[in-house]
């Protein structure tokens, strides 16, 4: 009864979700377990993709890059986050002039497109002789590095790009965080003569511990899911060290045209996902009244 | 005391000069790189500022490349996403936030697992749909899914901000006669103009970076928004049109940044709102 006075509130937003979640993963699910491809109507149902997945070890080698990048992304934007944020705190108790500046700065290349971050960081990286990183690394004696060419390095550089991108968002988060721990804690440790480095380890990092959580698990869902920003630095290559699985994804389906097989590597990304989400929820549950930003 | 003070300034200071440096410089190499000559780019060692900056090379940008049109594109994806999300989101967060019901805590999980599903998961089986019924290239279907991103974190935004504003405000209006709706066009919706614009804000810069739906789901230049437009420039761009292309990006973010540090007061209220307990 009284749900039924409410229902008409979500009429639009059950639209939504059905329409453009609900069916679209089943359907993804489906898709998985036959051999379609994009330009021909016929398919039947098989295994076929998930078999020539772990098979061929394509499944192996696309998540080994995606955790490699996702690993180093995370933990260098939640450092640098959490120290960035610490530093603009510490200014504003100060008083100091230019802390809005700098927090400007940083998020800027949050609001930007992944697109322009790829395009932008592409230019620096040029390995040209007119290239502006390898310049500037020459100046203090480190030797011409092909930034973008060689494998293994690739994806260091797609890494850097990526952390310069994404630290902005753990910043501002951790900034909120470190705002609402109470002075009084500080003051008292004051009084008791414990140092500022005791005071960061027993007072704030204790106290930002379950925020850190949450954040780390929102960062880490997003970095699973990149794609414009690799597309527009490496676009996957050289050959495939820098094949994320939405890149892998779209090459199998948009390339090769397998529906079937592009559908299953998209399934494992959504089981992923899922997985992300769930740890998320048992987390904000443990630490009530965080949500999602 | 006072040496500690001093010591303490000098030190942030170099840490702001260094977190200056690291986050400006790519931007201003960009814009550098965009008023360049050709012989310029290609010079060695690098060319740090053009001798005279070439600002002709934005004309040419307007002229010979369809960029304005990429704007325009994206102008009209994100304005039509953000009224859909607002007219999605608004009642659905108002539902949430003032009905009791069973499985309301479920239903605002299901809202957040969606969330955190991948766009590309769900731009798949669309675009296979799409492509069978001959509706790709339709602005119509890309605006729906832009909607479906938005309307997760944005319903889950003002339901947080809701829950704040007590009933009491609206029990006044409904012993006037007021209907739900009346009291949340009359009541809530004006004491939610701060909320509603942090979301606006973020919806609006979400869905200007929107890349991988409309890089699916459209294959015609003219159709093209910002996003796509520049990665389509790059592709048929090769290194002796580099500054045409540093100068397409800076027109192509220009909107976004103008609006972000105008709005930047919005931006932070709207993505640290409901991270933290406040």
């Amino acid at each position: 009864m009284r749900n039924a006075r409410a229902l008409p509130w979500f009429v639009p937003l059950i639209l939504v979700v059905g329409l453009l979640y609900v069916y679209p993963v089943l359907d993804v699910v489906r898709l998985s377990f036959t051999n379609a491809g994009l330009l021909h109507p016929g398919y039947q149902y098989t295994l076929r993709s998930y078999v020539d997945m772990l098979r061929t070890g394509d499944l192996g080698q696309t998540l080994w890059i995606t955790i490699v990048f996702v690993f180093f992304s995370v933990v260098f934007q939640l450092l640098l986050g959490f120290f960035i944020s610490l530093a603009i705190i510490a200014g504003e108790q100060l008083k100091l002039r230019g802390t809005v500046v700098v927090r400007t700065a940083v998020l800027a290349a949050w609001a930007m497109p992944g697109v322009m971050i790829g395009i932008i960081w592409r230019m620096l990286m040029d390995e040209s002789p007119s290239g502006i990183l390898n310049f500037l690394l020459s100046k203090v004696g480190i030797g011409h590095v092909a930034f973008l060419s060689s494998p293994s390095v690739a994806l260091v550089s797609v890494i850097v790009a990526n952390i310069w991108r994404g630290t902005a968002f753990s910043m501002i988060m951790q900034y909120a965080g470190l705002k609402t721990i109470p002075d009084e804690l500080y003051e008292a440790a004051k009084v008791d003569g414990a140092t500022s480095w005791r005071r960061l380890v027993h007072i704030t990092v204790p106290m930002m511990a379950p925020l850190l959580m949450v954040n780390l698990i929102l960062i880490t869902i997003s970095t699973f899911n990149t794609f414009d920003m690799i597309m527009a630095l490496t676009g996957g290559g050289p050959g495939r060290a820098t094949e994320v699985m939405a890149l892998s994804i779209y090459d199998r389906i948009f390339h090769t045209y397998e529906l079937g097989g592009g559908a299953a590597m998209a399934v494992v990304l959504l089981v992923i996902n899922l997985l992300m989400a769930w740890v998320y929820m048992r987390m904000s549950r443990r630490t009530e009244g965080m949500t999602t930003s | 005391m006072r040496q500690r003070r001093i010591a303490a300034t000098i030190g942030l200071y170099a840490v702001y000069v260094v977190l200056l440096v690291v986050f400006l410089f790519p931007l201003y190499w960009v814009f550098a790189t965009s008023l360049k000559t050709i012989p310029e780019l290609f010079h060695s060692p690098p060319v740090l500022w053009p001798k005279v900056p070439q600002g002709q090379n934005y004309n040419h940008v307007l002229v010979y490349t369809p960029v304005v049109t990429y704007l325009k594109n994206s102008a009209i994806l994100v304005f039509f996403t953000v009224v859909g999300t607002l007219v999605v989101s608004i009642p659905a967060a108002f539902g949430f936030s003032r009905f009791r019901m069973r499985f309301s805590r479920q239903a605002m999980l299901g809202v957040l697992m969606c969330q955190m599903i991948s766009p590309l998961v769900i731009v798949i089986p669309l675009y296979n749909y799409l492509n069978r019924v001959h509706l790709l290239n339709s602005y119509f279907a890309v605006i729906l899914v832009y909607i479906a991103i938005q309307v997760p974190p944005t319903v889950w935004f003002l339901k947080g901000f809701l829950d704040t504003i007590p009933v009491s405000m609206e029990e006044a209006a409904w012993l006037d006669g007021c209907n739900r709706l009346q009291s949340l066009v009359r009541i809530i919706l004006p004491v939610s103009v701060p909320a509603i614009a942090s979301a606006t804000v973020l919806i609006v810069i979400e869905s200007w970076s929107q890349f991988i739906v409309p890089f699916i789901l459209l294959n015609s230049d003219r159709l093209y928004p910002v996003s796509v437009g520049l990665i389509n420039l790059q592709s048929t761009s090769d290194v002796i049109s580099t500054h045409y292309l540093a100068a397409a990006s800076i027109l192509a973010v220009l909107p976004v940044v103008v609006i972000f540090v105008v709005l930047q007061k919005f931006i932070v209220s709207a993505l640290t709102a409901g991270s933290v307990k406040g």
